[in-house]
């Protein structure tokens, strides 16, 4: 597979799974806002956890110096120059798909570009405005529908390995993030806020049932931290990604399992194991929001890694395959370049 | 009913004959579509635009931040062209093809058509696409287009004549596909009452037409298809073809050379590449050889193409031969390369910077139509009988300035054909743009792509100026 293509692969999926989660913090942090109405708390704090959860504090100061009520929420959402709002994540994703449309299935390209077209259309943004949960579900539902469209429509070749990639570390990177939310809040006033605030970040994983099934009613950080961080069986906790990820890894290189053949499978391998042999109270011992901070560090060089090895080149430099931001100059004339090209039509 | 406003005009109509009668081949046609309500045929053309953007059969509008994309207008009512009628325009196509190809081995080896003056040197070599770098190049099977879209027209007495071959990078062929897909899916009964033969099998061609020209003759060659990226206009086109043919689509970037041999960068290592299917132009192919700022090239392609290690298609310089000027001398072209007449006639030419030619030119500026020699896509053209005195005296200007850019002809007004418009049928300029490719054997696609001008009167019928396009059927007998 060539080198740039398993890199839009790889976006176009970590895209689709990023504006996922943020869909779904929002959603439950409308809900949230919406309870937290009548038991006294400020709802015009709300966003903030959201900014932070996602990293997007600084961009968004940046961007709105003097908020007023509605900016956080339309810089999350809808607003283009926020690289990560949800209609950026949404078109990124698309704009991947778009290159690299030979290599995945009509039906995943229909469905991604569907949502594109919903997304940054009036009606788009008519359903956030009266319906913002409707808005938010048509987003989750897709990126679901999507995952189920390529687990039904895709080859098991190294395009899959890479799509999973990018999904299954977007993910551990978001359920990590959200747990981190607990560590930003001030302490709850009382024990019902407390719940309200776990409850928040269970639904925001999509793991209420799933903690229930096995914990019951009652909520403990240790057992939270167990079910978010170690569960095997739980398809968003940060172990199970970061074992489909380290299969995956495995299955491009065909290096046996417990061994690696290069810096990424061994970064994704030492993870795992630190993860295989630790629990809740080495979280504690560590403090929570140090240890969620190291392993998103670990996840970063995952994916820088990944990255140098199958992408990246090392004869090159300029031209190498690292996507430009938006309005570098050189983006700019490479697209004048590409139009010009006469298609003699 | 759809056809009861439907006037035919002075000219030649496809659906009507001379005597106010429905043309035979078209009555299968007619007599299930036209009884259909208007209502209910606008909601099916909406249905297939709004499946065309879902499915992203769209073409990118240039000029526009958010890099928008448009679906090509798609009009419900086919083109049809009798068998027989065909035979003679695939037969006139192959011979242009055959002397085109003829007449660049020529300008790029002995240039004997030019000692021999049946063109004048100075035409071939202020061509702006003439390569003289390239003479003397070796080039795979001797062929320099593989690929030709060549636009057909059909004047007052309904013959049809060429109005210009491209021969560099023609686009379109996909939409000749997916309108055939969307109208199978539209109106599957017009289909069994009328043979329509079948242009399904273009992507396979395609490939083996680029697969016979590897250097390394192998079971499988390596072919991919070079697109400029996803911001050019035809970018749906190369996703579509590249699949189609299950081949790569790569961008420069994704190609090195090494030693006078292409590779690309894949996840497991350089692969090498024998044959490059390229859309995109000349100029920008190599940084080192042409146009040092291109960015979407490959430094080094042009020497591996020289040391015959990879393949073009087309090959490079391939632009001389579908020049506006050398336009006016194909005729000349066949009759000596083939010692046979043009099968296809085509529109008379003057040329600016013959001084007789000029003057008449620029006396009669308001009758003409006025095009840039190295243009194409609707651009840098004036139609005398619609336009300003300003942009007229614009083109005198051009013209004055540099001659050898300009030619012009008289304008013809091509036939038209029931479109659908505002719930009624309504006569449109439609042209024919047929696709070749030049392999083994030389195929035409049956049919091609018909494309509409849909503003009442417009003879513009590009994509990118409000045209739109229809499917094409060649009857089979």
């Amino acid at each position: 597979m060539l080198s740039r293509v398993a890199d839009h692969i790889y976006w176009m999926s970590r895209y689709i799974e990023r504006a996922e989660n943020l869909a779904r913090l929002m959603q439950v942090s409308v809900e949230l806002l919406l309870d937290s109405a009548g038991s006294g708390g400020n709802p015009g704090d709300y966003w903030s956890p959201v900014l932070a959860a996602t990293a997007m504090e600084g961009s968004f100061r940046l961007l709105y110096p003097e908020p007023k009520p509605g900016d956080s929420a339309h810089f999350l959402t809808l607003d283009e120059r926020n690289p990560d709002s949800i209609l950026s994540c949404v078109r990124e994703a698309r704009e991947n798909a778009r290159t690299v449309r030979d290599q995945i299935s009509d039906e995943m390209w229909a469905e991604l570009n569907q949502l594109y077209l919903l997304v940054g259309s009036e009606r788009g943004a008519r359903l956030l405005e009266t319906t913002p949960q409707v808005f938010f579900e048509k987003i989750i539902q897709s990126s679901l529908l999507f995952d189920g469209i390529t687990s039904a429509t895709l080859s098991r070749t190294e395009g899959w390995n890479f799509l999973q990639l990018g999904r299954f570390l977007e993910r551990a990177d978001k359920t990590s993030r959200f747990l981190d939310i607990k560590t930003q809040t001030a302490a709850a006033a009382d024990t019902a806020l407390e719940a309200l605030e776990w409850g928040t970040i269970l639904r925001a994983c999509s793991a209420q049932a799933s903690y229930r099934r096995v914990n019951g009613t009652e909520f403990s950080l240790e057992r939270i931290l167990e079910h978010l961080l170690f569960s095997t069986e739980f398809p968003r906790s940060v172990r199970f990604c970061v074992r489909m990820a380290d299969e995956m890894l495995h299955d491009i290189s065909g290096t046996p399992t417990g061994r690696y053949s290069n810096r990424c499978e061994k970064l994704a391998g030492a993870l795992l194991a630190r993860l295989n042999f630790s629990g809740p109270s080495d979280v504690l011992d560590r403090g929570l929001h140090e240890y969620i901070d190291d392993l998103q560090v670990a996840l970063n060089e995952t994916g820088q890694a990944l990255f140098d090895t199958y992408v990246l080149l090392p004869q090159e430099t300029l031209r190498s395959v690292g996507r430009l931001l938006p309005g570098d100059p050189l983006e700019y004339h490479i697209q004048k370049q590409q139009q010009q090209q006469q298609q003699q039509n | 009913m759809l056809l009861d406003k439907y006037s035919p005009a002075d000219l030649f109509d496809e659906l009507i004959d001379s005597n106010g009668k429905v043309r035979p081949y078209y009555q299968p046609v007619a007599d299930r579509l036209f009884p259909l309500k208007p209502e209910e045929l606008e909601q099916k053309v909406k249905n297939l635009e709004l499946l065309f953007l879902k499915q992203g059969v769209t073409f990118t509008v240039y000029g526009d931040e958010r890099g928008t994309e448009r679906v090509f207008p798609f009009d419900p009512v086919p083109r049809l062209i009798p068998g027989e009628e065909w035979e003679v325009v695939e037969a006139g196509l192959i011979q242009r093809i055959t002397a085109l190809n003829l007449f660049l081995y020529d300008v790029y080896h002995e240039q004997k058509i030019l000692k021999d003056k049946v063109i004048p040197s100075e035409v071939v070599l202020s061509a702006a696409h003439y390569r003289p770098e390239f003479v003397g190049v070796q080039v795979p099977r001797d062929t320099y287009i593989h690929v030709c879209g060549t636009d057909l027209i059909r004047d007052r007495d309904g013959r049809y004549l060429v109005l210009e071959d491209n021969g560099r990078c023609p686009s379109g062929v996909s939409y000749v596909l997916e309108n055939r897909m969307a109208m199978k899916r539209v109106f599957p009964q017009l289909f069994g009452c009328t043979g329509v033969r079948s242009v399904d099998t273009y992507p396979a061609d395609l490939l083996a037409t680029l697969q016979y020209i590897a250097p390394r003759q192998t079971a499988q060659p390596n072919c991919v298809l070079l697109t400029p990226g996803v911001h050019n206009s035809a970018y749906f086109e190369h996703s579509f073809l590249a699949r189609q043919m299950g081949i790569e689509i790569v961008e420069g970037r994704d190609l090195i050379v090494l030693e006078g041999f292409v590779y690309m960068r894949t996840t497991r290592g350089l692969q090498q590449v024998d044959v490059i299917y390229r859309r995109i132009d000349d100029d920008f192919l190599d940084p080192k050889v042409f146009r040092k700022d291109s960015m979407l090239g490959v430094p080094g392609l042009v020497d591996a193409v020289r040391r015959g290690n990879v393949a073009l298609a087309n090959a490079i310089g391939t632009g001389v031969a579908d020049d506006k000027v050398t336009y006016a001398y194909v005729p000349e072209m066949i009759r000596y390369y083939l010692g046979q007449d043009p099968i296809l006639d085509q529109v008379p030419t003057y040329l600016a910077w013959r001084e007789d030619d000029k003057k008449y030119i620029l006396e009669h500026l308001p009758e003409l139509v006025v095009k840039a020699a190295n243009e194409s896509g609707g651009y840098g053209m004036l139609i005398g009988p619609t336009a300003s005195k300003a942009e007229v005296e614009e083109f005198r200007q051009k013209i004055l300035a540099t001659p050898r850019n300009y030619i012009a002809q008289p304008v013809v007004y091509f036939s038209q054909h029931p479109t659908l418009v505002d719930g009624a049928l309504e006569g449109r300029h439609v042209d024919l743009r047929p696709f070749i490719l030049c392999g083994e054997s030389i195929k035409v696609l049956p049919g091609g792509l018909t494309r509409v001008a849909l503003t009442r009167g417009s003879l513009v019928v590009n994509s990118s100026q409000g045209g739109g396009s229809k499917d094409t059927w060649v009857l089979a007998d």
